[in-house]
């Protein structure tokens, strides 16, 4: 007979051979938990870290989530669980948990150099309204401004969009998916009309060969990361490249390696198109039928300030988003000149590896996804590059089938879902709408019940931008919500820090943890976070998934969406809209922004009788209605019909998530393919309706060399990014003892030689600095990345050692997107 | 500060922690990997097949777990590690149980 150690071993080797997909002796897989974990409650609920959307089972008791595992009824992760995600838990419970809001004061009244001193949550907002009250009076709608992010729920991000667009009447709203994949989502929509990959994940099970463009997946993406190992290792014909401007963990996996010189990813890209056209593989009945050619804009300059030298030598620099139609010859003319010779002198990648790469995409017999993130997103030339992967599966037909992938991957656990689809961006509305549409506001002004020529035209200030506008004093009433901007943003200490402390500007931080940024606010007001809310995210594969709230918020912490729709209250639309709009629409006088904005018929009409009774529901009690039901039914209205249809609200509490296209109560995981896509007409067999001519754009840009490169006073390259135990700016996973005790601090990895010519060794304490700042740290050159000669790299997620106070502010001319993984630094000994 | 926040390092270790992971290795480099599990020491190999290999970890608390699963996910010829199952109990209902 088993004892009891034996009894539980049994059932954890049990668990990991049916996830693995491997065959024991004879033994029932029992249920996942055991011995008192079995009286627990379990709930499902998406992981809140990166955009992969594991889901995990979550146990609750007393009003404390006491376990957490994979749930093995997911179909993204099948019952497995990163490092980052078997710690879940513990994200909510650090010591330094931010319970009452804390304003900066001095003689009992609002200082901006006052200290922190706890106030009341009346308090704050009063000092809030009254402050943005000043703003709005003094300088208008341009001058009041939001960022955001891709791990706020659907609905918190719907309901910011609301309260700053019809509400404050401005488009100065921006999410941290800015810094993340704007250059994805900009491409996306330039190419087909529609944003977001048109495959899923299940193209793994289903692909000869897998490429990763930049993107370290063994570290980042690790539960995906396990479905391509499966595959690679069942099937000996599959094949792994992998390209970076480092050698990292993916490389284990790779066959073919290979390092390249950052930036001529764009050179290899064109290699490869004019490989496939001058060996005769182009697919032409798929060309002709499905696909325009344009020629784009070229020298469209580096998004630094416009007086930069880089921007007024830069010939497009005020209009990088042009193009013109161009011919298939023409194309195939552009990018002759990327011969193997020169693309493999230029990029520092063997011949004989280029040539193995151009091949997978060219035989027409492999079936290839193309994976990226940061890499290729984070990139002066972003979307030239996105829109350049684009062109070698259109070429070649290799896209919207099974196998077939072009795949965008994202770093936040709703970049798609809030960022992209409810619109929290700058220029954008929901499903796919643009504020510089016209029809496309009015169509929003219908949605919302708000009257008519409302809602603002003009493009708001981007991520980067708004950190200009707030140090140059145009942007001054600002609100910080769930991200660590201060680590995040690029040039810190000179473009993003003097802003938050410019005695004009009054800063608001939401979060549950004293981040730097915060720190740095003259307001913070403590945030509920992941399963202390209901929720709602998106992944990367247009999955859409729900959670219940699970457990209360600690002390006076509340949810940003409460936040949110609380602050509203305090402003009257006499004093937020204009004259001409009240007397037009008389009846919108004197409301609140909450009456008008979330008390309009649409929002509140679901009873707080519909609320699940086993679960908690705190917004919902205090608002007097089904405030996240309303809320998402509203804006799945813009989608539905519009292919991006959304299930009933009701069915995302019984399923582990659903892709979107859902028609007819069926998801769609291949789209723009007839018979996988119902949007996609019979007898047409592929057709990107995202555009009105069904077709999807190539695009030829040339290579261009980046902002900034290595010379003789700052002589390396910098390359930043994260790392396995960490996720993005460390604020949550720096606050689990165990992730923080693996992985303390952020250390400069260097080629041994390179460490040695400057009579520094593994361990020396040094200085990185560039021309903007300077971070110091330790060197390792023996770790897990291992940078060529001439390229460092640190990660970004050490609060005490800020890397952005070196990185440069240049960003994609078009997406607006900053590149963090170029710019020249030195590294000198302490 | 959380009400229910504590460190949890700090705790005595009257836990008995055991969990399950899942691990992707080449399978031509599967001695070199198994001397390596076997060298972190509370540390069992009970299935492998195709390059996956199931794997349990035993200690007093999941710091222990946590550490071992980082450190086998980084190991030369190892591609990836991932939890299944993880389970913790008091170590009195262990000793228990085994009588």
């Amino acid at each position: 007979m088993l004892d009891r150690r034996d009894f539980i071993k049994a059932q954890a080797v049990a668990a990991a051979a049916t996830a693995g997909g491997i065959s024991l002796p004879a033994m029932a897989q029992r249920s996942m938990v055991a011995g008192e974990d079995a009286q627990l409650t379990w709930s499902k609920a998406p992981c809140r870290f990166c955009g992969t959307g594991c889901s995990v089972m979550v146990a609750t008791k007393d009003n404390r989530v006491v376990a957490t595992h994979g749930d093995m009824q997911a179909e993204v992760n099948r019952g497995l669980n990163c490092v980052k995600g078997y710690f879940l838990s513990k994200i909510m419970y650090g010591q330094d948990r931010l319970t009452q809001p804390l304003l900066r004061m001095r003689d009992g009244k609002y200082h901006k150099d006052g200290e922190f001193r706890p106030v009341s949550w009346d308090e704050a907002f009063d000092e809030m309204a009254r402050q943005w009250k000043r703003v709005l009076k003094e300088k208008g709608p341009d001058a009041v401004g939001m960022f955001g992010s891709g791990q706020w729920t659907i609905w918190e991000g719907y309901a910011a969009s609301k309260l700053m667009r019809a509400g404050f009447r401005t488009n100065n709203l921006d999410p941290n998916a800015r810094h993340c994949m704007a250059s994805a989502a900009v491409a996306f929509i330039r190419t087909f009309g529609m944003d977001e990959p048109m495959g899923c994940y299940d193209d793994f099970e289903h692909a000869d060969a897998f490429v990763l463009w930049g993107s370290n997946m063994a570290e980042m993406h690790p539960i995906l990361w396990t479905r391509i190992t499966d595959r690679r290792l069942a099937h000996n014909h599959v094949k792994v490249a992998v390209l970076s401007t480092f050698e990292h963990r993916s490389f284990e996996l790779a066959d073919i390696p290979m390092i390249f010189e950052p930036g001529t990813d764009l050179a290899i890209l064109n290699y490869i198109a004019n490989h496939i056209i001058q060996t005769g593989r182009v697919n032409k009945d798929f060309v002709e039928k499905h696909c325009s050619f344009r020629l784009g804009q070229k020298d469209i300059g580096y998004g630094l300030r416009p007086e930069s030298v880089l921007e007024v030598r830069a010939a497009n620099a005020k209009d990088p988003t042009d193009s013109k139609p161009m011919s298939f010859d023409e194309f195939a003319a552009f990018v002759s000149d990327y011969t193997l010779d020169k693309v493999a002198e230029l990029s520092k990648v063997p011949k004989e590896r280029l040539l193995a790469l151009a091949e997978m995409y060219a035989d027409p017999k492999t079936k290839v996804m193309s994976l990226w993130t940061m890499g290729f997103n984070q990139h002066v030339r972003g979307v030239w590059v996105n829109h350049m992967v684009y062109n070698l599966h259109l070429l070649t037909g290799k896209i919207s089938e099974p196998g077939n992938s072009p795949f965008s991957l994202t770093g936040q656990p709703s970049a798609c879902g809030t960022a992209r689809e409810v619109g929290t961006f700058a220029h954008r509305l929901p499903a796919d709408m643009q504020v510089t549409n016209p029809t496309h506001r009015s169509h929003v002004e219908e949605g919302w019940k708000i009257p008519k020529g409302l809602l603002p035209g003009k493009i708001g200030y981007h991520a980067v931008l708004q950190d200009r506008m707030l140090k140059d004093g145009k942007l001054n009433a600002y609100w910080i919500m769930v991200n660590n901007n201060l680590q995040a943003a690029p040039n810190s200490d000179n473009e993003t820090y003097p802003g938050y402390r410019n005695p004009e500007n009054f800063i608001v931080v939401s979060d549950a943890y004293p981040t730097v940024t915060a720190a740095a606010a003259d307001l913070i007001l403590p945030a509920a976070m992941w399963v202390e809310k209901e929720g709602a995210y998106g992944n990367a594969e247009r999955r859409t998934h729900f959670w219940h709230q699970l457990v209360n918020a600690p002390g006076e912490a509340r949810s940003d969406l409460w936040q949110l729709m609380e602050f509203s209250k305090r402003f009257t639309t006499d004093e937020v809209w204009p004259k001409e709009i009240l007397d037009a629409n008389p009846d919108f006088r004197g409301k609140s922004l909450f009456d008008v904005l979330f008390r309009n018929g649409t929002v509140d009409r679901f009873p707080v009788s519909e609320l699940d009774p086993a679960y908690e529901n705190r917004e919902s009690k205090e608002f007097g209605f089904y405030v996240q039901k309303g809320l998402f039914e509203e804006y799945a209205a813009f989608g539905r019909g519009h292919g991006h249809d959304l299930a009933p609200f009701d069915t995302y509490h019984e399923v582990r998530g659903l892709r979107w296209p859902v028609v007819e109560g069926k998801e769609t995981k291949w789209r723009y393919r007839e018979g996988l896509d119902p949007y996609v007409p019979k007898g047409e067999g592929v057709r990107f309706y995202g555009n009105p001519d069904g077709k999807a754009n190539l695009f030829a840009f040339p290579y261009e060399p980046p902002a900034e490169s290595p010379d003789k006073d700052f002589d390396l390259w910098l390359v930043t990014g994260r790392v396995l135990e960490h996720w993005h700016s460390g604020s949550m996973t720096m606050r689990v003892p165990e992730l923080y005790k693996a992985m303390p601090m952020a250390l400069v990895y260097m080629h041994p030689d390179d460490a040695q010519a400057r009579g520094l060794r593994r361990g020396s304490e040094v200085k990185v600095m560039s021309r903007r700042g300077e971070m110091r740290t330790r060197v390792e050159t023996r770790g897990r990345n291992r940078p060529p000669r001439g390229v460092v790299f640190v990660p970004w997620f050490d609060s005490a050692r800020l890397i952005n106070k070196c990185t440069l502010d240049a960003t994609d001319p078009i997406s607006k997107q900053t590149d963090f993984k170029k710019c020249a630094v030195k590294i000198v000994a302490v | 500060m959380h009400p229910d926040a504590q460190d949890r390092l700090a705790e005595a270790p009257a836990e008995w922690h055991i969990a399950s992971i899942l691990v992707h290795l080449r399978p031509e480099r599967s001695p070199d990997v198994r001397a390596a599990i076997a060298a972190l020491g509370d540390v069992e190999v009970h299935a492998e097949e195709r390059g996956r290999m199931v794997v349990t970890v035993e200690g007093p608390h999941e710091g222990r777990i946590a550490d071992h699963m980082t450190a086998i996910h980084l190991m030369p010829g190892v591609m990836s590690a991932v939890m299944v199952f993880h389970h913790a109990e008091p170590m009195a209902a262990r000793t228990a149980g085994e009588r």
